[in-house]
């Protein structure tokens, strides 16, 4: 086995040298880093999975074409984990210890990132990338998604403030990420002169809400916060709009991306905004220029932008940062350095800091199915996740 | 009051489309004994055919036609090339169809991708009843599925195809005997419950989500509305669909949507031990 | 079943190498594939074995890696963890032993609503572990459990399942082998017959699902070390079905073929999963393949092909010590008495106040037309028809309202009017279930003591019906005849003190007719039991048996012996039978 392993991967480095002849020369020893990028290509979260795989390819490509990290090329290795974490962690650990993949960028939900930080224990850099309920400090993982201090602490004052936001209903699915994000809502809700008037959970399976809009049309809630997530979304804010609920209440919500708007419609999306480090239609130069290699790469068709797809070029770009400013790909160099290292990238700057990010924030409202930033938060603390 | 109005709304509207959901089970499951595990692709794809029919630019009620082509003819094709080697073994219908459903939805996933699509209501707004907003479409909704509940009891009773299928059901062997041609009478009620499923996806693709796998999400809860109603009755299927919705819907009120969703879960376990043949037996 | 020995302690020997022969990282994740496998051998005891179909399997597995979980998270220390999974293993057994002997003690028969049951349960164990986020960690899952004490995961924790598997595929084939396996093909089979013999079914199907259930959560006990997580997908729905299909693909029938088709299909998953975006769709088309055309999976593939090579005989086991039972030779006098019984179907009266008593043995026939409600009073009698109004009792007890296997247990066997046997069953095994009718206890159901009883009668028997000495033939290819005679065997050979046969010579040619009543006449005699026959030929009723009884609608019209029934006016006005 370990022969066989030899002179495949010998193979790999040959082939990947000779394609790309300039790293000849420069790490012929090293050969390409691999790195093991985690997305659900299967499962609920499946349709994230090509414009995550796009966006870790792009960031792959442009690091590539400006001499790689460290000198050494890198080499993507994709594998699907949308199915539960025992698959994921079959697929993590083919890549790791079969690939002698050096670093991990995940793209997945909690359960799995349970699963691998316990496979991993620190032994091999993993980014973690999409927006979470906070508190992930085991070493070796870094976190680039939002937190809910993140995504409601500058958002719900200026709700309150502009939008008189002040009698807030919150529902979400009936699990870890919903009700933390409620929790943090609750404080900021309270800070800003409001109310909760309402708090529900829903099994993942609800496809009718009409008992939940009733509560909400009976408790004079002007603010819904939204944590439901993927198709329970959708149908719960067409029922919403169908009801006339949207114009008597704004909805918030912190994982309504461009797919899950798409499906909402045009016409069930009045008064809805969404709070995130990334849209597809942020209007800064880089996010622009993004967009727009983004399209001139993957053709008009492509799957379309997003904050959860978004988040794996973002990943590529830190792990980048990291291991240059470590100078190594070790878990426990990158451990010692990682506090205070900067990247920017699409969203714009942003600061390590507890094993998250501090970064720029949006809030965003749905003009049909498009979004509009209506307000940029700059440098968001991540807020307090490790103890 | 209004809050009354409005659950009293919702219950009937519940109890309304969870019967037209079921409907095409009720003729698979209930007069053939397949368990069609497929059921809940066909009404994803009866969404589709209205995506479709919006995406073309054409009105909204040609969807329906499209709906019963696409899902009468997918049917046929299941009926010919696997269903029809498996009746009277149901557990393999069960396996088969699951299947059967992972190969439509990918199909679904290579046409349209795996998005969520969002069907236009083709009446937007609300309407003012009983001092309550109600969406509009959702009331022409419920006229239509009573409408069609009534002609479809009313054929089922009086007409001569209706009776040959009651006759089938009893007893398959004697039916055959007295020369009904039961495989193309089963093979006719199969194509006929997977069009109806297409049809509910057709009706409901503006008030729901709209992606390949939605279908699951109408799966389960069919089968326990069956088994509660009892078989092979429309009233069955009616009171089936009103104790399940009317359930959700109370235990929701009163508590939550988990609550509300473990509640429909116990009483279809209850049924299903103890009085698996429905409300009605006598058991 | 049709592996061969040394192609067992192959098979072990090669997942014992395993690690060696390819490196530890894919034994780890074959690990996995063998954990479900397990589980997967849990349900092809259930659905190959005894014909019910386990949908919710994962219910058992997730239950039994939360409590390992949470025993391994407390960090207990050998001594206590072992008894920790002893309940890890003993919970979800005792849950699924309740929950079949609920279910089935309501339900004769293996249809889907046993199924939708099991389905509806690991969906609601899928959302309270979903929602009880305290004890089960919520959708997150319970996260950094601990491995073994002592035993590294990636490296020596596979052997450890190597060996749990070895250890509980040695247990399923004993139990399969044992008289319990051949009783679960038995009501696989014909399940009502079984009851007519005095098997509680509903108790042996729920054994099976218990044992099953336990082998679950053992396999889910080493689940949760060997994956440091369990989250709520362990007990959900998904899992059940992925479970069911790989016992289906590898084979129900056997414990080889559930873990193949568990390792085939996790190996064939994993590796196209991420170079092959439609993956799933071979799955499925491969799936629906076996469900059309291979019923016994990959491994019925196998054996088939093995058998036709001369490989892979069927021969069950060595022969064990033959031990001839004692008959019975004393009986308490019959008393059988129907004091007004009343029947009805729905509008239909079927049993209209029959009244009669019988207190001397012999032969009593029952004669009357079509419709007379003959076999319906036997219904009654063994609780296959609820008894509407009156009083039937035997010996005392009262039997209203019983259910055939407490009317077998009181000493009432009975034969049908179409013969019912277990037809995938030799005639030997068909013999032997009616040997240990009455007899057999529960630990016998589990030793192999009981294969070698054997009765004088059924010496006796053989010498009658030769054909029954042709003991490994398929009970289901016997001739119509011979069929009706092995019902007979079968009946009278669990000894009851009461024998109910349905027109026992139906569809007997002449010769063979002659042979049931000889046979019939010569047991009645030696053994002392009470008759009671059907019949519609008089000459059979004149050659068997002095006192008749003649029903009419559902009522006794006469009853008496034959001259006098001949007499009877009644009789003659309602019945234009007499002798053929």
């Amino acid at each position: 086995m370990k022969r066989r392993d030899f002179i495949k991967s010998s193979l790999t480095v040959a082939v990947a040298g000779a394609l790309s002849g300039t790293a000849l020369t420069s790490a012929f020893a090293a050969g390409p880093i691999k790195v093991g990028i985690l997305i659900p290509l299967s499962g609920p979260a499946g349709l994230f999975g090509p414009s995550s795989q796009n966006c870790a390819q792009m960031a792959v490509d442009e690091i590539n074409a400006s001499g790689g990290i460290l000198g050494r090329q890198i080499e993507p290795v994709f594998a699907d984990v949308g199915g539960p974490p025992a698959d994921a962690t079959q697929a993590a650990l083919k890549l790791w210890k079969g690939e002698k993949a050096e670093a991990f960028i995940g793209m997945h939900d909690s359960a799995v990132r349970g699963a691998l930080t316990n496979l991993f224990k620190g032994q091999v850099p993993y980014i973690y990338t999409p927006v979470y309920e906070g508190g992930e400090c085991a070493a070796g993982t870094y976190v680039i998604g939002e937190t809910p201090d993140q995504q409601l602490a500058p958002v719900i004052p200026w709700l309150a403030k502009e939008k008189g936001a002040s009698k807030w209903y919150l529902i979400g699915n009936d699990y870890n990420w919903p009700r933390d994000t409620n929790a943090a809502a609750k404080g900021y809700i309270e800070a800003s002169g409001g109310e909760v008037v309402g708090e529900e959970y829903l099994p993942f399976t609800a496809d009718n809400f009409d008992s939940n809009l009733a509560k909400i049309k009976d408790t004079g809630a002007n603010a819904v916060l939204i944590t439901l997530v993927g198709g329970a979304s959708v149908g719960f804010n067409r029922a919403f709009a169908s009801f006339g609920l949207s114009d008597s209440a704004i909805r918030l919500g912190t994982l309504i991306e461009e797919n899950t708007l798409a499906g909402i419609g045009a016409e069930n999306s009045k008064g809805l905004y969404s709070s995130a480090g990334y849209f597809a239609s942020i209007d800064t130069p880089a996010a622009k220029a993004f967009a727009e290699a983004y399209a001139a790469k993957f053709g008009a068709d492509a799957a379309a932008l997003n904050s959860l797809g978004q988040s794996c070029y973002e990943g590529v770009l830190l792990l980048s940062a990291l291991a240059g400013k470590a100078q190594s790909l070790s878990a426990s160099d990158i451990d010692t350095i990682a506090e205070g290292t900067t990247y920017e990238g699409p969203r714009g700057a942003a600061t390590m800091s507890n094993r998250h990010v501090a970064k720029d924030i949006y809030l965003a409202q749905a003009d049909g199915t498009a979004f509009t930033v209506v307000q940029t938060f700059a440098d968001v603390d991540p807020g307090n996740n490790c103890g | 009051m209004d809050l009354v109005v409005t659950y009293g709304l919702n219950f009937a509207y519940s109890t309304a489309t969870l019967g037209l959901i079921v409907l095409g089970l009720a003729v698979v499951f209930g007069l053939l004994g397949v368990m069609n595990m497929a059921h809940g692709e066909f009404v994803m794809l009866g969404a589709y055919s209205a995506l479709m029919v919006q995406q073309a630019g054409l009105p909204f009620v040609l969807a329906i036609p499209l709906a019963v082509i696409v899902c009468g003819a997918l049917g046929w094709l299941m009926e010919w090339s696997v269903i029809r080697h498996l009746y009277r073994r149901p557990f393999d219908t069960f396996l088969a169809t699951w299947g059967i459903a992972i190969l439509m939805r990918k199909g679904v996933e290579v046409s349209f991708g795996r998005e969520y699509q969002s069907v236009d209501q083709s009446l937007p707004g609300t309407v003012s009843l009983m001092g309550i907003d109600y969406p509009a479409y959702r009331l022409v909704l419920m006229a239509v599925i009573v409408t069609m509940f009534a002609l479809l009891f009313v054929w089922y009773q009086r007409s001569n195809t209706g009776a040959r299928i009651k006759a089938m059901v009893q007893n398959p062997d004697l039916a055959a005997a007295v020369g009904i041609n039961t495989a193309r009478l089963s093979r006719a009620t199969f194509v006929t419950g997977v069009a109806i499923a297409g049809l509910a996806g057709v009706l409901l693709a503006p008030l729901v989500r709209v992606e390949p796998y939605m279908g699951l999400d109408y799966l389960l809860s069919s089968f326990f509305i069956l088994v509660v109603g009892g078989l092979g009755t429309l009233e069955g299927l009616i009171i089936g669909s009103s104790i399940i919705g009317g359930a959700d819907v109370v235990i929701s009120a009163i508590f939550d949507k988990t609550a509300g969703y473990l509640g429909v879960l116990a009483i279809s376990i209850l049924f299903l031990w103890l009085r698996p043949d429905g409300i009605f037996s006598r058991r | 079943m049709a592996f061969s020995r040394a192609a067992k302690l192959t098979l072990a020997a090669l997942l014992l190498a395993f690690p060696l022969l390819s490196d530890s990282f894919t034994a780890y994740q074959l690990g996995l594939y063998l954990l479900y496998g397990m589980v997967a051998q849990g349900i092809a005891l259930c659905w190959g074995r005894a014909g019910f179909l386990p949908l919710g399997q994962a219910l058992f597995f997730g239950i039994g890696a939360y409590l390992s979980g949470a025993a391994l998270k407390a960090d207990l220390g050998w001594a206590l963890l072992i008894p920790a999974f002893a309940v890890a293993c003993l919970v979800p057994a005792l849950l699924a032993g309740l929950v079949g002997a609920l279910v089935f003690n309501r339900q004769t028969g293996s249809g889907p609503y046993f199924s939708l049951i099991t389905l509806a349960l690991s969906m609601l164990g899928f959302q309270l572990a979903n929602s009880l986020s305290g004890i089960t960690g919520g959708f997150n899952g319970m996260t950094a459990i601990p491995g073994l004490p002592g035993i590294d995961t990636y490296e020596t924790l596979y052997f450890v399942i190597v060996g749990v598997l070895v250890v509980s595929t040695l247990v399923l084939a004993h139990v399969m082998r044992a008289p319990f396996g051949q009783l679960l093909i038995a009501i696989r089979e014909n399940e009502e017959r079984l009851q007519f013999f005095g098997f509680r079914t509903s108790m042996l199907k729920a054994a099976a699902f218990g044992i099953s259930g336990g082998i679950a959560g053992l396999a889910g006990a080493l689940y949760a070390p060997h994956q440091g997580i369990v989250t709520p997908q362990a007990v959900g729905f998904v899992l059940s079905a992925e479970l069911l299909i790989w016992t289906a693909v590898g084979g129900r029938f056997g414990l080889i073929g559930p873990v193949a088709g568990a390792v085939l299909i996790g190996f064939m998953a994993a590796g196209l999963r991420d170079s092959f975006r439609y993956w799933e769709v071979a799955v499925a088309l491969v799936f629906i393949l076996v469900v059309l055309k291979m019923p016994g999976g990959i491994s019925g593939l196998f054996s088939a092909a093995l058998s036709r090579f001369g490989g892979g005989s069927s021969t069950r086991h060595e022969a064990p010590t033959p031990q001839l039972l004692a008959s019975k030779d004393q009986r308490a006098a019959p008393d059988l008495r129907f004091d007004t019984v009343g029947v009805s179907m729905g509008p239909v009266r079927i049993l209209n106040g029959l009244s009669f008593s019988i207190s001397r043995t012999g032969i009593h026939c029952i004669i009357g037309p079509n419709g007379a409600g003959k076999t319906s009073a036997l219904n009654v009698l063994t609780g296959r028809l609820p008894l509407g109004a009156g009083e039937i009792s035997w010996r005392g007890v009262s039997l209203g309202n019983t259910r055939p296997f407490i009317a077998a247990r009181n000493g009432i066997g009975r034969k049908f009017q179409v013969p019912s046997i277990f037809p995938e069953l030799s005639v030997r095994q068909n013999i032997e279930i009616a040997l240990w009718a009455n007899r057999i206890g529960t630990t016998e159901m589990f030793s192999m003591r009981p294969y070698g009883w054997t009765t004088q009668m059924l010496g006796e028997l053989k010498i009658r019906f030769p054909f029954l000495m042709q003991s490994d033939k398929m009970a289901g290819s016997l001739s119509v005849g011979q069929r009706q005679m092995l019902d007979f065997s079968m009946t009278v050979l669990a000894e009851p003190d009461l024998v109910l046969l349905d027109e026992p010579c139906a569809g007997l040619s002449a010769d063979e007719t002659r042979q049931m009543i000889e046979a019939i006449a010569a047991i009645a005699g030696e053994t002392k039991a009470t008759f009671i026959i059907i019949e519609h030929d008089m000459q059979v009723v004149e050659r068997l048996s002095d006192h008749v009884l003649v029903m009419h609608q559902g009522a006794l019209l006469a009853n008496g012996t034959m001259t006098e029934i001949r007499a009877n006016a009644d009789v003659a006005r309602v019945y234009s039978g007499g002798s053929k």
